[in-house]
């Protein structure tokens, strides 16, 4: 029980649907066992339809959020635009290298839609290989969990809507398996006109 | 104060003695899943065994019927699952010969279960067992036990290799966990009913595609035991062999 | 409290003082000083080995092969060794692993096949290939349960009671599983693929001819000689066919052998770019 990974516990999720896209993370923060807050988000809006997910080691998930808030501001100020999901997936890949041989703790997800609207998510692992993918990304102590029910309940091209209750109903019945994760949940759906930002109710043990 | 080191090259020089212990386990992946209908229930399980990276073989059965309307499995180490799968049908052959042919109930076969596994407490079957069949009154039942014979009945269980991709989908698909009835705002559960054995078994192989999908050591084929009172049946399904 | 869940449920040192752990043999979690006695020398490690056995069924039988080598290490020691035998009348098994082992399941295998014959002279019932599997992996399995593993990955080849081929695997462990080829060893990676484009899926042994499944397995075993270092070019190999006795032919030669891939070869100790 010394893997940083699985100290504070956590669970994070993206998907792909038809001109959207969704992601999704709990909010707990533990300590081993103990619960200690349930207020801790996971998911980070770096830009009108960008959105960064951290999970691991909670100390990790902090620094790399300012630090990536840091790096962001810097980008709209010297570029006079927005950070397009591509390029905020190619700074946390290059960011996270920088630390080869000391690395964070973390498995980052990215979501957004890119210029033309069209819908991008990617993950890494703690030293910054992307995995890009068509369908979803998961990460965090309940990501075999994730895999499980995404593979058995995600299909291509979904509605908001219906995208929205798959990706919560995915991230809600993997953290319910996980001791780690859990305590409340957070899902935002990405789509060209609006973000939608939805608090879901969950078990509280 | 490690009085023994663990070393990997024999010809090594040391102080110390030289701790090399004999493992006598190994981990043969494959999962399986049991489901209980109203009237029936399943115990599924796929048909590849490793050993590492290797394959050793696209096609062992893992689920068997044990006689009684009983079908049982114990997936981890096989040594330790066909020498438990054996010492029950050898038990219920002297059941029968001791007690006039009577029938064991999936109820008792349970408990005795428990006291093989309990019995190996010291060296445990590295195996998670799961039975299935149907109670007294006819209804659907399947049992679940940890190693060391803790168990359970459950309407549900996927145990093996997959057992935390797929239980999640259960909970959710077999026992509506998270599902509320619309426009209750989430104050209503969805209704518990039994499935019909058609979605059943769609569930099943659901179930394991997308383990085979994900998991390297679930693959090849996928073989359903259905027990119903007319007693019991066999279906197979290929499944992907990468 | 102490949140460690190591603890939960457990009696209290300071009321109950500590767990004797002699009780039940129980491990000492660590403690050596507890441990009075130098441990309990049991299992071994293999001493002298025989590297892979090779074996493919075919439309009307099996064929089974195995190199004549034993290895001290690295080091050639014998060059003489059948690791292949028959028992009963149409049952081969072929054995790697350590010699000494092998020779003990022989010593095992040829009692065996003595009491069968004493006991059972009906006529009908021969010891056949799948009773002589069901022995070893009971064999192999209570002494792997002892912490006293013979030190072996065996195949068995012969009938079943209907006249079809029978081929299966059992190793120190007591883990099993049939197949239509079967390698162990080395040969479970650089022969398998070999036998398993013949064999692609379980049942079309079936359609393999005698010629056929002879050419794979000479191949293979020529395979196993380029690459497996503790292997050697001099073989046995074995035809069980239905209703003949099984026909041993000892002493055969890798032939055809081409080393010319080996100047081209870089790394592994060999010269450098």
């Amino acid at each position: 029980m010394s893997d940083p990974f699985s100290i504070n516990g956590g669970a994070a999720v993206a998907m792909v649907g038809k001109d959207c896209i969704a992601i999704a993370c709990d909010t707990r923060l533990g300590s081993q066992s103990l619960g200690l807050a349930n207020n801790f988000e996971k998911v980070f809006q770096m830009g009108k339809t960008t959105f960064l997910g951290l999970t691991g080691l909670a100390t990790d998930v902090i620094t790399l959020r300012e630090d990536f808030r840091l790096k962001n501001n810097l980008y709209k100020l010297r570029e006079e635009r927005e950070m397009e999901p591509k390029t905020l997936a190619n700074l946390v890949s290059t960011s996270l290298y920088e630390r080869r041989f000391g690395p964070y703790f973390v498995s980052p997800i990215v979501a957004g839609l890119g210029k033309g609207g069209q819908p991008f998510i990617c993950g890494f692992d703690l030293i910054g290989c992307i995995d890009f993918a068509k369908d979803f990304i998961v990460s965090g102590t309940a990501s075999d969990q994730l895999y499980g029910t995404c593979e058995s309940l995600y299909e291509p091209n979904l509605e908001p809507e219906d995208l929205f209750e798959t990706i919560s109903q995915a991230l809600l019945n993997a953290v319910d398996r996980d001791a780690l994760s859990g305590w409340g949940a957070v899902v935002y759906v990405v789509t060209k006109e609006k973000v939608v930002r939805r608090v879901l109710r969950t078990r509280q043990d | 104060m490690n009085a023994t080191v663990a070393s990997e090259y024999s010809a090594e020089r040391h102080s110390v003695p030289i701790e090399h212990r004999f493992n006598p386990y190994s981990d043969n992946g494959g999962t399986v899943l049991g489901i209980a209908g109203e009237d029936f229930a399943v115990l599924a399980g796929d048909t590849r065994q490793v050993v590492g990276y290797s394959i050793n073989t696209r096609y062992e059965p893992r689920v068997f019927d044990v006689g009684d309307n009983i079908v049982m499995t114990a997936n981890g180490f096989d040594a330790d699952g066909a020498a438990l799968i054996d010492r029950f049908r050898n038990s219920l052959k002297w059941y029968k010969f001791d007690h006039n042919g009577k029938r064991l109930s999936i109820l008792s076969a349970a408990r005795y279960i428990q006291h093989l596994l309990y019995g190996k407490r010291f060296f445990p079957y590295y195996v998670s067992t799961l039975i299935a069949g149907l109670d007294d009154e006819g209804r659907g039942a399947v049992y679940s036990y940890d190693p060391v014979g803790s168990y359970e009945r459950e309407q549900c269980r996927a145990g093996g290799a997959a057992a935390s991709l797929i239980m999640p989908f259960l909970d959710n698909q077999v026992n509506f966990k998270n599902q509320y009835v619309p426009g209750s705002d989430g104050k209503k559960k969805k209704e518990l009913r039994y499935l019909s054995l058609e979605e059943v078994i769609q569930l099943v192989r659901d179930a394991f595609t997308s383990a085979t999908e994900r998991h390297i050591y679930v693959g090849d084929g996928l073989e359903i035991l259905i027990v119903t009172k007319e007693g019991v049946r066999t279906e197979y399904f290929p499944l992907k062999r990468d | 409290m102490n949140h460690d869940p190591y603890v939960w449920g457990r009696p209290d040192d300071a009321v109950y003082g500590a767990y004797n752990h002699a009780i039940a043999n129980a491990s000492s979690h660590g403690n050596v000083q507890e441990e009075t006695s130098f441990p309990k020398m049991n299992s071994q490690q293999p001493i002298i080995t025989g590297t892979s056995v090779n074996s493919i069924k075919f439309k009307d039988g099996v064929i089974v092969a195995a190199d004549n080598m034993g290895s001290y290490g690295s080091l050639l020691r014998f060059n003489n060794i059948e690791r292949i035998f028959k028992v009963g009348k149409e049952t081969v098994v072929g054995v790697s692993g350590d010699i000494s082992d092998f020779q003990q399941i022989q010593r095992l295998l040829d009692e065996l096949e003595i009491t069968e014959e004493i006991y059972d002279n009906d006529g009908g019932h021969n010891l056949r290939a799948p009773n002589v599997h069901e022995y070893l992996t009971r064999v192999l399995y209570n002494r792997r349960s002892k912490m006293d593993p013979l030190w072996n990955a065996v195949v068995v080849a012969g009938f079943n009671d209907d006249k079809t081929p029978f081929l299966r695997y059992v190793d120190l462990l007591g883990v099993t599983y049939g197949l239509s080829a079967i390698c162990t060893g080395f040969g479970a990676h650089l022969a398998i693929p070999l036998l398993r484009q013949l064999v692609p899926d379980d049942k079309d042994y079936q359609n393999v001819t005698e010629e056929q499944a002879r050419e794979a397995i000479i191949n293979c075993m020529k395979v196993l000689f380029y690459r497996d270092a503790r292997s050697s070019d001099k073989f046995t190999l074995v035809t069980l066919k239905q209703g003949q006795p099984p026909k041993f032919e000892k002493d055969l030669r890798c032939e055809n052998q081409n080393w010319r891939f080996a100047k081209d070869l870089v790394g592994y100790g060999s010269t450098q770019l």
